[in-house]
């Protein structure tokens, strides 16, 4: 009697818990089973409408698209160009290339670590920049003048981000340097010139500076459509960089700046030997995301009327025989624009790697 | 080396041409012609993107379309070829302040005239070079040609859209019963049209035309006969500028008389050489008068003939049978066909 007693209550319980884990368990199981089969057989359908169904022949048209049941790359292997280089006269692509090259080269060479002082980088920066810039534009050298209104596709996504992101960034520690001082009217005003851009959608920003601004500027003050916007883009870019840059500055522990008075720095070489180095490092990742976001939103000059790569990718589809065909149009730049995101990302994951963020 | 000084060369020669071609200014009457001719090139509007059949761009990156061939002739009337037009991308929320703020020198953007427009903007319209009309498209089995046969038949369109009201109110007058299906997008008005969820389906004519060719098979739906509204399509310019209107309207007005006497691209010279008429004469610029009164050379016409074709050719090999599109003129035929359009008379 006393062993029932003792046994009763506890046996049950055992197998009660025992038995829901494995029930539990099992749920579980077949959940994640159930997930897991759904995921391939999403991912199977993707794959097969890509590539097992796809056509890819440049003569091939809707009929034998549809007749095919895949993917229609035939869109792109016709109109590869037009997305890629927009209104940029065909004879001279080569120049586009080129450009996309130099840009690309130079970005990939500003990733070394062994270029990494003001002075390297700087030159590099220079001479990479230059070189797009006569090669796209031509006018010297026997290259024929191609205004800016006539680039297009991936050279004028990468030539926005690019040149805002070289503007934008140095305004950026000016801002942020500006809004940190002790001064109260000069912080106080570059506080108040940061939130109202900050509070301002991009759109409005670009609207008004590429249409509106023609209007209220004397002629001379105008100046090439795509500057303007460059420059709209990159004072959005620096209002909120200076605000990473900011949090950066003030994650900096007080003692730093202290001891580096003691020792008689100058606010110059505080700023540049002691504090800005560290308010990087503290600030990468954001500094990472922003550079990732500043680049998606090169696709929004197209409501003022650039040819940048989605224009162009619409530009590509529309067209009698292709308009059918725009989901392979978008799958193609959406995965442009994932080399490059997916790249800078990967690129500030190495820097914090290597910088030993969140060990120190 | 060398090319460089061939550059230089070439950048004085465009000098030279530049001043060469301002001379003759001090009889033209309009400002923006005097802009285009000192600029050597007419800005036109082109899309950030395309329009199907009236702005969209080749393989090779080029525009092309009914849109963009206006303004090809606009410039050979002005420079006597078609070359010295530039198409400058725009938005649709772009094109008004891009013609105020004078980025482009004339707006031909498929835009209809409307009162707003043409007072609160401030802008003067050319005559219709299109009439856009809503129209219904049917699937072909059902054997109908007008809207009258489609008593008892369902007919998908736009929801809250001017259509909407539009076809209750056809139909109503036609004393026919239909049926709408009503949604949101027009990606999903196409796919219930096309699996025969609706037996009709009502939209803006070059709309439908171009929805047509996105079927498995075109030729399994036809556009019905009749006409809802019609929509002018016409070239705004900015106002006070009245002999710039007068050349834009001149142009449409040389393309539809070119049409009207058959004249073509292939047989001008033919007929320039001997012409069947006075009117036709100085038309083709074999006798004087045609160019002097607008500020413009006398064989504009015959450069615009000559280089882009006559409102025909213009038509049929962007929208029409020559093109993807297959749109019938009907109401954009020529008077004598029995559609709307007209030139002026040439005297």
């Amino acid at each position: 009697m006393s062993e029932l007693n003792l046994s009763l209550p506890l046996a049950p319980t055992v197998a009660r818990v025992a038995s829901r884990r494995v029930i539990k368990r099992l749920l579980s199981v077949l959940l994640s089973a159930a997930c897991l089969s759904m995921l391939i057989w999403v991912a199977w359908l993707c794959f097969e409408w890509a590539f097992v169904n796809a056509t890819v022949s440049s003569d091939a048209r809707q009929a034998e698209c549809v007749a095919g049941g895949g993917a229609c790359w035939s869109v792109i292997v016709n109109r590869w160009r037009l997305i890629f280089f927009g209104l940029y006269p065909f004879e001279e692509h080569w120049r586009s290339v080129a450009a996309c090259s130099i840009i690309v080269v130079t970005v990939i060479l500003s990733c070394v670590p062994a270029l990494w002082t003001a002075t390297r980088l700087g030159i590099l920066w220079l001479v990479g920049f230059t070189g797009f810039y006569i090669l796209m534009r031509g006018g010297l050298f026997g290259l024929s003048l191609i205004r800016e209104e006539q680039w297009g596709g991936l050279s004028l996504t990468l030539f926005i981000f690019s040149a805002s992101v070289l503007i934008g960034m140095p305004l950026a520690i000016v801002l942020a340097l500006l809004r940190d001082t002790k001064l109260p009217w000069i912080s106080k005003s570059t506080g108040l010139i940061i939130d109202t851009i900050r509070s301002l959608p991009l759109l409005s920003i670009l609207f008004a500076f590429a249409v509106v601004l023609p209007f209220m500027l004397p002629d001379m003050m105008v100046g090439e459509k795509l500057y303007r916007v460059i420059v709209a883009y990159a004072l959005y870019f620096a209002a909120y960089q200076a605000e990473i840059i900011r949090g950066g500055l003030q994650g900096v522990p007080k003692g730093q700046d202290e001891a580096a008075k003691a020792m008689g720095m100058s606010y110059r070489h505080r700023m540049a030997y002691v504090l800005l180095p560290q308010a990087f490092r503290t600030s990468l990742p954001a500094t990472i995301n922003q550079f990732v976001v500043a680049f998606m939103e090169t696709s929004l000059v197209v409501v003022v009327g650039f040819f940048d790569l989605l224009a162009s990718g619409n530009a590509a589809y529309r067209t009698a025989e292709w308009t059918f065909a725009f989901v392979e149009v978008y799958a193609f730049i959406a995965a442009i624009y994932f080399i490059f995101s997916f790249g800078l990302s990967q690129y500030g994951a190495y820097l914090e790697r290597r910088m030993g963020l969140g060990k120190r | 080396m060398k090319k460089g000084l061939g550059a230089i060369a070439m950048a004085f020669g465009m000098f030279a041409s530049q001043v060469f071609a301002a001379q003759p200014t001090e009889s033209i009457k309009s400002e923006t012609l005097k802009t285009v001719l000192s600029r050597g090139a007419l800005n036109c509007p082109g899309h950030n993107g395309s329009y199907l059949g009236f702005a969209e761009i080749d393989d090779k990156g080029n525009w092309k379309g009914l849109d963009i061939d206006l303004c090809r002739a606009m410039a050979t009337a002005v420079f006597g070829t078609p070359d010295k037009s530039k198409i400058i991308p725009l938005s649709w929320v772009q094109r008004w302040p891009a013609l105020q703020g004078g980025d482009i020198d004339i707006l031909i953007k498929i835009s209809a005239g409307t009162l707003s427009r043409d007072t609160e903007l401030g802008f003067q319209f050319s005559n219709p070079y299109y009439l856009g009309a809503t129209r219904i498209l049917a699937h072909k089995k059902l054997e109908i040609s007008e809207l009258k046969e489609a008593d008892g038949g369902t007919v998908c369109v736009l929801a809250g859209s001017v259509q909407e009201k539009l076809i209750a109110n056809y139909a109503q007058k036609l004393d026919i019963k239909l049926q709408t299906v009503a949604l949101d997008k027009s990606e999903e008005l196409q796919e219930a049209y096309f699996s025969s969820r609706c037996d009709l389906y009502i939209e803006f004519g070059p709309t439908l035309a171009i929805t047509r060719t996105k079927a498995a098979n075109p030729d399994d739906h036809i556009l019905l006969k009749d006409t809802l509204a019609l929509s002018p399509e016409v070239m705004l310019v900015r106002q006070n500028d009245d002999a710039w209107l007068d050349i834009a309207n001149w142009v449409i007005s040389a393309l539809l008389f070119a049409e009207q006497e058959g004249i073509t691209s292939q047989n001008v010279d033919d007929i320039k050489a001997a012409p069947s008429s006075p009117e036709i004469a100085k038309f083709l610029g074999a006798k004087p008068g045609l160019g002097k009164p607008l500020g413009l050379d006398d064989d504009w016409a015959y450069n615009v003939v000559k280089h882009v074709g006559n409102y025909s050719e213009l038509y049929e090999r962007n929208i029409g049978m020559g093109s993807p599109y297959k749109m019938p003129r009907e109401i954009n035929a020529l008077w004598q066909n029995g559609g709307v359009l007209y030139p002026y008379v040439i005297d």
